[in-house]
């Protein structure tokens, strides 16, 4: 219970200094950062819209990683660590995936586009639904974790597939013309803006990862206790 | 070794005699091929678009619904009377099991796409010329690694309470790479251009089967656990 | 939102520096559009998703926040039974 406690302190503290970072972030990218010639004031939501999306990759990727080493070791706590990164991913794909829009309504002048990042994102975000889904609609919740699992490794294992298809099907099609701020060329302001919001989601997902974590631990300790007590 | 092909050649031939008894799966998938071109027949405006234009886009769509009917119930028969347990419980390995169950899949899913083939062909006036056989490798590879993925996530799904309506969101987001590079080669096959143009394609296709067998392989025996 | 909202310190801390952040990202906004000319609808609109993108980052990883802390709550009164 005292691991617990610090868990959930570590949590919270990462996530409040995740929090400050993010009004320094929106600080930085409002009246620091300087505007982008052809796209104007609509760019700066590129200063979140791209952190989200490394967050959700990473997210991701480590819930795929330790599902396969929990269907290997069997350990409780890998398999709650997966969760939490999934649910993890899942809030900053949705953040990624309304951000885009956004973005892309006023700078490219259409509210969806067939962007590789973006398809992938959304693609996931299906996947990491299928496995919030198999987990709850099972009987058995020993079950349903390695139903859950498998659903995270083989999506893992599809990602290159998806990424290679996306991109060639939009090399047959023309594409709204692409002014990409983040080309080798991204002046030094705004790679210091990008970096920081990297760092700050960054933060941000390990605080909360952290508090999540906590709260999946308390849960499990809670069922055992509910189980044992009625034997 | 030989052992393994025994036990994988015997849950194909149960499945495929079962399937040749009742015919149960193969009639409707087939039945649905042939409607599913109807309908599709008829939903398009022949006044602004070509049929030949959207033909392999909608033979795809047609056997993956239609698929996904006779695949969702690939473990059907095993939850009858304990069956399952018979299977897990005899000395065939996990993945001979898995891959019996695919292969006795694509069996019934090639010969459906062969109808569709057919159909779609008939009711959209394709004229498919030397590229036929090559039509027909890249639908049989597409079968190939969609069955792989539908069996796995059968074996998921009938696990659920939600059954097989939880097989479409579990595997239609895998389907991406299947469809883009299947309808796409076809698409270019149907309008006549040569096979060199897809060869890449068609391999990358082929990847995809590969790597969905495989891992369906590896994972079955973590789903089927008890 | 009830009153129990604002029962923790750290809550009304959060929502705090919740309203300051959207009232000083509406003016930072309007100062870095460089309001000389009259701000017509059209010229707002950029603004306007800017805002909501920024807005949206907040209420999503806030409301993550919001949901772990009240599902801690539950499973700490379950444990306490």
């Amino acid at each position: 219970m005292v691991r617990i406690a610090g868990l959930r302190r570590g949590g919270i503290v990462l996530t409040l200094l995740g929090l400050a970072g993010l009004i320094g972030l929106y600080w930085m990218s409002f009246f620091w950062v300087s505007t982008e010639l052809t796209q104007g004031i609509v760019q700066r939501i590129f200063y979140v819209h791209v952190p989200a999306a490394w967050t959700t990759f990473l997210a991701f990727g480590f819930c795929a990683l330790t599902s396969g080493v929990y269907l290997w070791l069997r350990d409780e706590r890998l398999d709650r660590a997966a969760l939490c990164a999934a649910e993890g991913g899942l809030v900053f794909a949705t953040i990624m995936l309304t951000t885009g829009p956004l973005w892309a309504r006023i700078a490219w002048g259409t509210y969806w586009t067939w962007e590789p990042r973006l398809t992938m994102t959304l693609l996931l975000w299906f996947i990491y639904l299928g496995y919030f889904m198999v987990r709850s609609s099972t009987e058995d919740p020993e079950r349903g974790k390695r139903f859950a699992a498998v659903v995270a490794i083989i999506g893992a294992i599809q990602i290159p597939f998806i990424h290679l298809s996306v991109l060639w099907f939009r090399s047959l099609h023309p594409q709204p013309v692409v002014v990409r701020p983040d080309g080798p060329s991204l002046p030094g302001d705004m790679l210091t803006t990008l970096l920081t919001g990297a760092a700050v989601f960054l933060v941000l997902f390990m605080g909360l990862f952290l508090f999540r974590y906590a709260l999946e631990t308390l849960r499990a300790e809670a069922d055992r206790r509910a189980r044992t007590s009625t034997i | 070794m030989s052992t393994y092909f025994r036990q994988l050649g015997a849950i194909v031939a149960k499945d495929l005699l079962l399937e040749l008894r009742s015919r149960d799966r193969i009639s409707s998938m087939g039945a649905f091929a042939v409607l599913a071109a109807v309908l599709f027949h008829f939903s398009l405006d022949t006044s602004t678009t070509r049929p030949q234009d959207v033909a392999a886009g909608l033979i795809w769509m047609t056997l993956i619904f239609g698929g996904l009917l006779g695949v969702g119930r690939t473990f059907h028969i095993e939850s009858q009377d304990g069956a399952m347990q018979g299977i897990l419980t005899s000395p065939a390995h996990k993945d001979a099991v898995f891959l019996g169950k695919t292969l006795a899949n694509f069996a019934l899913l090639f010969v459906v796409s062969l109808l569709v083939l057919g159909v779609f062909t008939l009711f959209f006036r394709l004229e498919l010329g030397a590229n036929v056989g090559w039509l027909v490798l890249v639908l049989g590879l597409g079968s190939l690694g969609f069955v792989a993925l539908g069996t796995l996530f059968a074996a998921v799904s009938s696990g659920t309470s939600m059954g097989e309506t939880l097989l479409p969101i579990l595997v239609f987001p895998l389907l991406v790479p299947m469809v883009v590079y299947g309808a796409g080669t076809t698409g270019r096959l149907i309008a006549a251009r040569p096979f060199s143009e897809v060869e890449g394609n068609v391999k990358l296709l082929g990847a995809f089967a590969l790597a969905a067998l495989a891992a369906g392989a590896v994972l079955f025996r973590y789903v089927v656990e008890e | 939102m009830t009153m129990s909202t604002f029962r923790s310190p750290a809550r009304r801390v959060g929502f705090a520096l919740g309203f300051l952040l959207l009232v000083c990202v509406s003016l930072g906004a309007r100062e870095v559009l460089g309001m000389q000319q009259p701000a017509t609808p059209q010229s707002l609109k950029p603004f306007w998703h800017v805002f909501a993108a920024y807005a949206v980052v907040i209420i999503l990883v806030g409301g993550w926040a919001f949901s772990i802390a009240r599902r801690l709550r539950d499973v700490e009164r379950r444990l306490v039974d």
